[in-house]
């Protein structure tokens, strides 16, 4: 943690602190404590929407579960607020498992809509199951004892500030540490995170249950707050309340949700007064046209992309004194500023003037280079025993889409130690063979053995921790991450760490942290990438992304290495400091499989190449004797065995 | 026995409308992969629409419920229009799968909205064009609405397919949905085939929604229930089957009628989206749908 977020802690605190002293007015104390209980939640919603990339409407059901739960056990049972809150928290989480664990099978407008069908049935449950909840009626929560007396209002206010700092260290120890780094990487790159051991299914089922759980005890919270529950508070409207507040304020920041809870709870109260909201309007009406006609000046959007914002703050305007009751309009208005969001403002606020800051000053990258001794980047030494037995052996692999064989009967073995070529030309099943040695396609029949057992079959992410590491033909890093982070996720599988460690900062969990971190640092210098371990993937240039990835797959301490073209797209120089790092990782015991269109890089460094044509193998030898190989010229140049060609122009493949 | 053989009848009516609607979704999801959250909303415009027209709230009726039909097709169209030109077009701009979700449901609040203002927040009664009185069908009383929704739910599907299958255009449709880059470099403007698309979605649930509208109650509230519903049967049947929403339509439409009949209304709606979850669960693709080969 750096000197800045410290001071901003401690004057958030102190202002926390001394809030109730200060406003004495108690519907705005109310209003204070309402916006920490929401912040809460929109912590946990933004780890699923902000940092997995999913979209929920099931939050409003589950922040419903949360004060239900304590409504009803303190109804039925009594039970004091230390037993009722964490009773909450967990029975939330179980009903997010319960959700999460079919609707994350699927993406995208799935998961919208099936979190929205779950947000139905809470409340359809909640309004019919009147013997627990009293349907529609709702339930009376007083305040909860504290201390053998019933808290006071600002009392009370205290409980929740202290709980929100709470959820608010721990959230962001979750997201800082291996957890968080597999919940974005799964975001930016989904087939890349299970190829790195870190299984997307799984990861997002944490992501949603931790998620569920804020939710909880936010919910339980708002019970005490509010001293009544009823089921219409848990409605649709209030779960897209809390997505506009996570976009708006900003995703990926603690501060956006603050400043979005703090956008939604105010917003009713601004809505309610029509003079204020005209001026509010009007304002808005103003700045739209002063920002267009800057941009305009400036060259920096046309005429047409402008005119769309614009003519809608005007008309914003002119509508809003034209209005002679607001609340009813109160919605649509909510859905335009919900449309403008996801339009204009996709960063929400805190991206927005973040970016303005970033842009205005150039980031010093130089004295975030750690150096570290080269060596840090391999967990063992360097060894070379075993060397010549079989590692790998595929056996008659067919894999079959629709009538299509990408791949026929073929057979390989990989020889421990080696640098094993794959080729051949383009649709000729290369790459389906590397999808399935990594498990991203179940072959049709046969099998793949691995060190001794049967790997077919089994996900990607068990293949990758069993030993095998990849990269991709078309480079799959996690481009909103570091290039250190990216090897992180890598080594996420070296981490035996728990989120209850995450959250208390173990010293186990230090301690991996730690590790990982020295290795990622000499996994980059080992790379060539030290000097921009800081820059977010997608900035690096094209050569650096490739080189990047095999020192992200290099993180799995992987027995085998399978590089899918890694030098395609590269400059001759790139091409040159590649060749010397597969030598060097071959060097260190790790044996390849290397798929690659360049003959020259090929015949350098393969022991032994493989051809294949048309899903066949059709030839198999140390790399002179393939290219000499009629078959495989014929495969790549066209014409027939048989063809007579000339004595004296028989052609190789040393040019291709 | 004549309360079942009563209670199915009643299912389908509903689930054909459910179909309709689910069909207006796949319609969408083929050409751009993206689906108009607002569905159940442009279903209840074109009843309100349809309301305004044949009924005597705004100082008709001005014409017969025959007519009123192809206007508030027409007027589907053009909101879908409306829709895609500010919700999906951006969105699709920007790859942005959150943004047109997002966008697709703030425009379905703002329709809600602006309806419960202009129609009022009340449900209104929607004059039939058949006679209310049942006829007798093996014993069990069926209201020949019921039959024209089941018939005029079929015939729009048959002409949407008939048309994607015989005409050129149509043949501009299928070829966006295999593959719209393709699409597009073989000259097809994908753009105007996705607005297209967002049309004749919202043109079948508005004819939808004048169908229902005799059989139920008419109001702004009306069109979201219906467009979640409509979404189950869709990913029951699978989002690429036409014949899954049909049977998806008929499941959800006969599961609902008699479980508000044997167990109690309020839980009608449980069995469906319980089905949901399960079918998500066991066969994310639909029990129609065939599952997508990812590629690296």
């Amino acid at each position: 943690m750096d000197k800045k977020t410290l001071i901003a802690g401690a004057v958030g605190i102190i202002a926390l602190a001394v809030l109730p002293v200060v406003l004495d007015n108690p519907y705005y104390l109310h209003l204070a404590e309402t916006i920490l209980i929401y912040a809460i939640l929109l912590f946990g919603l933004d780890i699923v929407v902000g940092y997995t990339g999913q979209v929920s409407l099931g939050h409003a059901a589950l922040f419903g579960i949360g004060s239900y739960t304590t409504g009803v056990l303190y109804l039925k049972l009594g039970l004091p607020i230390f037993l009722a809150a964490p009773a909450s928290i967990v029975v939330t989480a179980l009903f997010g498992a319960l959700l999460a664990l079919p609707a994350l099978r699927v993406t995208g407008p799935y998961l919208a809509m099936v979190t929205l069908a779950f947000g139905t049935i809470i409340q359809i449950l909640i309004n019919e199951m009147t013997f627990l909840t009293d349907g529609p009626l709702g339930l009376k929560v007083p305040k909860p004892n504290l201390f053998g007396h019933k808290a006071t209002e600002v009392e009370f206010y205290y409980v929740v500030a202290i709980m929100m700092v709470l959820s608010l260290i721990v959230v962001h120890r979750i997201l800082k540490s291996h957890l968080g780094r597999a919940f974005q990487a799964l975001r930016d790159s989904p087939i890349a995170s299970d190829c790195m051991g870190v299984s997307v299914y799984r990861y997002k089922v944490y992501a949603f249950v931790i998620s569920a759980a804020l939710a909880g005890l936010s919910g339980s919270l708002y019970a005490y707050s509010e001293e009544y529950i009823s089921p219409n508070t848990y409605d649709f409207e209030l779960t897209i309340l809390f997505l506009l507040a996570i976009i708006m304020g900003g995703r990926k920041t603690r501060s956006g949700a603050l400043l979005g809870a703090f956008i939604v709870v105010t917003l009713p109260s601004l809505l309610a007064d029509i003079n204020l909201f005209r001026q509010i309007a009007t304002a808005a009406a103003v700045i739209g046209v002063l920002g267009a006609g800057f941009m305009l000046a400036k060259g920096l959007r046309t005429v047409k992309e402008v005119a769309i914002p614009v003519v809608a703050t005007v008309c914003m305007a002119l509508f809003s004194y034209k209005l002679e009751n607001i609340t009813d309009w109160r919605l649509t208005i909510f859905g335009l500023m919900t449309l403008f969001v996801v339009y204009y403002l996709q960063d929400g606020i805190v991206g927005f003037f973040k970016g303005m800051f970033v842009k205005g000053s150039v980031r010093d990258l130089s004295h975030n280079v750690v150096v570290v001794d080269e060596s840090k980047a391999w967990a063992i030494a360097p060894s070379t025993a075993g060397t010549g037995s079989e590692l790998l052996q595929a056996k008659q692999i067919l894999m079959q889409f629709g009538g299509l064989k990408a791949l026929n009967q073929v057979d390989l073995t990989i020889t421990k130690g080696t640098v094993h070529g794959l080729i051949g030309p383009n649709g000729s099943g290369k790459s389906t063979m590397m999808n399935v040695l990594t498990g991203i396609y179940k072959p049709t029949a046969g099998a793949v053995e691995f060190a001794g057992a049967v790997i077919s079959g089994n996900t990607p992410s068990a293949i990758a921790l069993g030993g095998v590491a990849r990269t991709f033909q078309n480079v799959q890093l996690f481009g909103e991450m570091t290039a250190t982070e990216n090897v992180l996720v890598g080594l996420h599988n070296t981490f035996r760490s728990n989120v209850l460690d995450v959250m208390l900062h173990t010293p186990r969990y230090k301690r991996e942290e730690a590790r990982a971190r020295e290795r990622a640092a000499g996994i980059l210098q080992f790379a060539g990438l030290s000097a921009l371990a800081q820059e977010e993937a997608r900035n690096l240039p094209y050569g650096k992304q490739r080189v990047l990835e095999i020192g992200r797959a290099l993180g799995l301490n992987p027995q085998l290495l399978l590089l899918d073209e890694p030098a395609a797209g590269l400059t001759s120089p790139d091409i040159k400091e590649l060749v010397a790092i597969i030598a060097k990782i071959k060097q260190h015991g790790i044996t390849i499989i290397l798929i690659e269109h360049h003959m020259d890089v090929v015949m350098s460094i393969c022991d032994v190449v493989t051809v294949l044509d048309f899903g066949q193998k059709i030839a198999e030898g140390r790399p002179a004797a393939v290219q000499a190989d009629p078959k495989v010229i014929e495969a790549y140049l066209g014409g027939s065995v048989g063809d007579e060609a000339p004595a004296a122009a028989t052609p190789t493949l040393a040019g291709i | 026995m004549e309360i079942l053989l009563q209670l199915v009848v009643s299912g389908i009516a509903l689930g054909m409308i459910y179909a309709v609607i689910a069909f207006g979704y796949q319609l969408t999801f083929a050409t751009s992969g993206t689906l108009n959250f607002g569905q159940g909303e442009a279903l209840m415009l074109g009843a309100l629409v349809g309301l305004s027209l044949v009924g005597t709230i705004h100082g008709g009726p001005y014409m017969s419920y025959w007519l009123m039909i192809p206007i508030v097709i027409v007027f589907g169209a053009l909101q879908g229009m409306v829709v895609e030109w500010i919700g999906v077009r951006p969105a699709i701009k920007i790859k942005s799968e959150f943004g047109w979700i997002m966008s697709t449901i703030a425009l379905a609040i703002i329709f809600k909205n602006v309806a419960e203002n202009i129609w009022g927040k009340d449900d209104l009664t929607f004059p039939t064009p058949l006679t209310a009185t049942p006829f007798q069908f093996f014993g069990a009383n069926v209201q020949p609405m019921q039959v024209a929704v089941v018939l005029g739910a079929l015939a729009m599907m048959i002409a949407v397919e008939i048309f994607n299958r015989k005409s050129i255009y149509g043949k501009a449709v299928v070829a966006t949905s295999n593959d719209r880059d393709a699409a597009g470099l073989m000259g097809i403007n994908t753009s105007m085939v996705i607005t297209f698309s967002y049309a004749l979605s919202s043109a079948t649930a508005a004819f939808a929604g004048v169908l229902v509208a005799p059989l139920t109650l008419t109001g702004a509230t009306m069109g979201t229930a219906l467009g979640l519903k409509a979404f189950s049967v869709a990913i029951i049947g699978g989002l690429t089957s036409g014949m899954g929403v049909i049977v998806g339509g008929l499941i959800i439409g006969i599961s609902e009628t008699t479980t508000g009949f044997y167990i109690s209304t309020g839980y009608k709606e449980v069995p469906g989206l319980v089905l949901l979850l399960l079918v998500l669960a066991i066969k994310p693709a639909g029990l129609f749908g065939k599952s997508a080969i990812k590629k690296v």
